[in-house]
């Protein structure tokens, strides 16, 4: 397992939203802004490495019967562990979030790295994994977030740039954002879980349309090396 | 039923590291958040009533549904009320500023669990929330939805939310009233 396979696996072919197809209720209810995106992302990158190292560290000792009680045991801490940060730290964030920080607990992406891939592998790879593949999913977000944020409502990073007084960037979800065209000519509907609905599916067509082109392209390389030889 | 045991102990200790790991955790930040809800309580009040200072009132508010606390503005601006009621996903705790004629001067949402991007729009910062939440200035005690036939205009995809707030905000006010 090196790291650059692993990248390409988090990012793109295995991708957990796009590929695995898991964590999908958060990403279609969360993605309305960049803020709500980033955090989100952010959240469950934190969370999912924590929880891949320590079960990693422990796959060893666990007996197999109760592994998935123990995983939920572990995946809950560390999600009220963030949960309480978020509050302290970031209220701003917590409040936009909402009950869905404390539902990453039966985000499936966690238990289901920690179930395929922790169990099995070393704390670094674990380590690295939880890396790789949080990435993953914070982009999709990301590109979720922009899509819907701009077609809904014509803003770009409401909450996280502060354009009024100049450029900055903050955490505490007061800023504007950029505002392309009037909210009035934005298809509210795409803020709405609908708009979710669509974005994804669109999203995963891109996906395996892309992924599918690149398996023929590799197999006619193939097919030609072979021609080549004989 | 050896191993019976040995399981449980297993899940038993686990669950006690983690547990252990959540109090240190919560006693760290538990001044912190407290203090930012002190903040956001303290915003919401100036936001919905200016004044210099409030006054809680010294009443048995349970005789009340849903009311927490009524203020006196102690510059004769009017009433705060704190109220807990229920929302579309789960409470919300909000505040009311009411002037001495019963008319609605503000509402503040100091915490809720609405579906983000609908029901949460009622309490955001964003224009939706502002504007939305601005139709309440100046009502009285028969505020109410437009589907109900008042005139406040629910929250796109947030009927429930919006029905709930209006109502609570029109109690508020009627407990005000009652009092005086």
């Amino acid at each position: 397992m090196n790291i650059k396979k692993q990248f390409k696996e988090g990012l793109i072919t295995n991708n957990p939203v796009l590929v695995q197809l898991i964590g999908m209720c958060a990403t279609m209810a969360i993605t309305t802004t960049l803020f709500n995106g980033v955090g989100m992302g952010l959240s469950v990158l934190i969370i999912l490495t924590c929880c891949n190292v320590v079960v990693s560290a422990i796959r060893k000792i666990i007996p197999n019967e109760i592994r998935l009680a123990i995983f939920v045991v572990i995946i809950a801490g560390f999600v009220t562990i963030v949960d309480l940060l978020l509050q302290a730290y970031i209220p701003a964030l917590s409040e936009a979030l909402g009950v869905f920080i404390p539902l990453i607990v039966v985000n499936c992406i966690i238990i289901g790295r920690a179930e395929a891939f922790c169990q099995k592998n070393t704390i670094g790879a674990s380590f690295f994994d939880g890396i790789f593949q949080g990435l993953g999913y914070t982009v999709v977000l990301i590109i979720m977030c922009v899509f819907r944020e701009l077609v809904g409502s014509g803003k770009f990073g409401t909450g996280l740039i502060d354009v009024a007084n100049g450029f900055k960037i903050t955490m505490d979800g007061t800023g504007g954002g950029i505002e392309l065209f009037s909210a009035d000519y934005g298809a509210t509907i795409m803020l709405l879980p609908f708009g979710g609905f669509i974005t994804l599916g669109l999203l995963i067509a891109l996906m395996q349309y892309m992924l599918k082109k690149s398996a023929k392209k590799k197999e006619a390389a193939a097919k030609a090396v072979k021609e080549g030889e004989e | 039923m050896k191993k019976i045991l040995k399981l449980t102990l297993i899940l038993f200790l686990v669950s006690a590291i983690v547990a252990g790991v959540l109090g240190v955790v919560n006693e760290m930040t538990k001044d912190r958040i407290e203090e930012q809800k002190q903040i956001k309580t303290a915003k919401a009040y100036a936001a919905v009533l200016p004044s210099e200072g409030y006054e809680e009132l010294e009443i048995d508010t349970s005789a009340y549904t849903n009311i927490e606390s009524i203020s006196k503005a102690t510059g004769g601006e009017g009433y705060v009320v704190q109220t807990t009621f229920s929302g579309a996903q789960g409470n919300i705790t909000m505040v009311v500023g009411v002037s001495p004629d019963y008319k609605c001067t503000g509402i503040s949402i100091i915490s809720h669990a609405e579906t983000s991007g609908l029901g949460a729009n009622a309490a955001s910062t964003s224009d939706i929330g502002v504007n939305w939440r601005a139709q309440f200035v100046g009502q009285d005690k028969n505020m109410a939805i437009t589907k109900a036939g008042g005139t406040i205009d629910a929250l796109t995809g947030a009927t429930i939310t919006s029905r709930s707030v209006a109502e609570a905000a029109a109690n508020a006010i009627s407990v005000v009233e009652s009092l005086g």
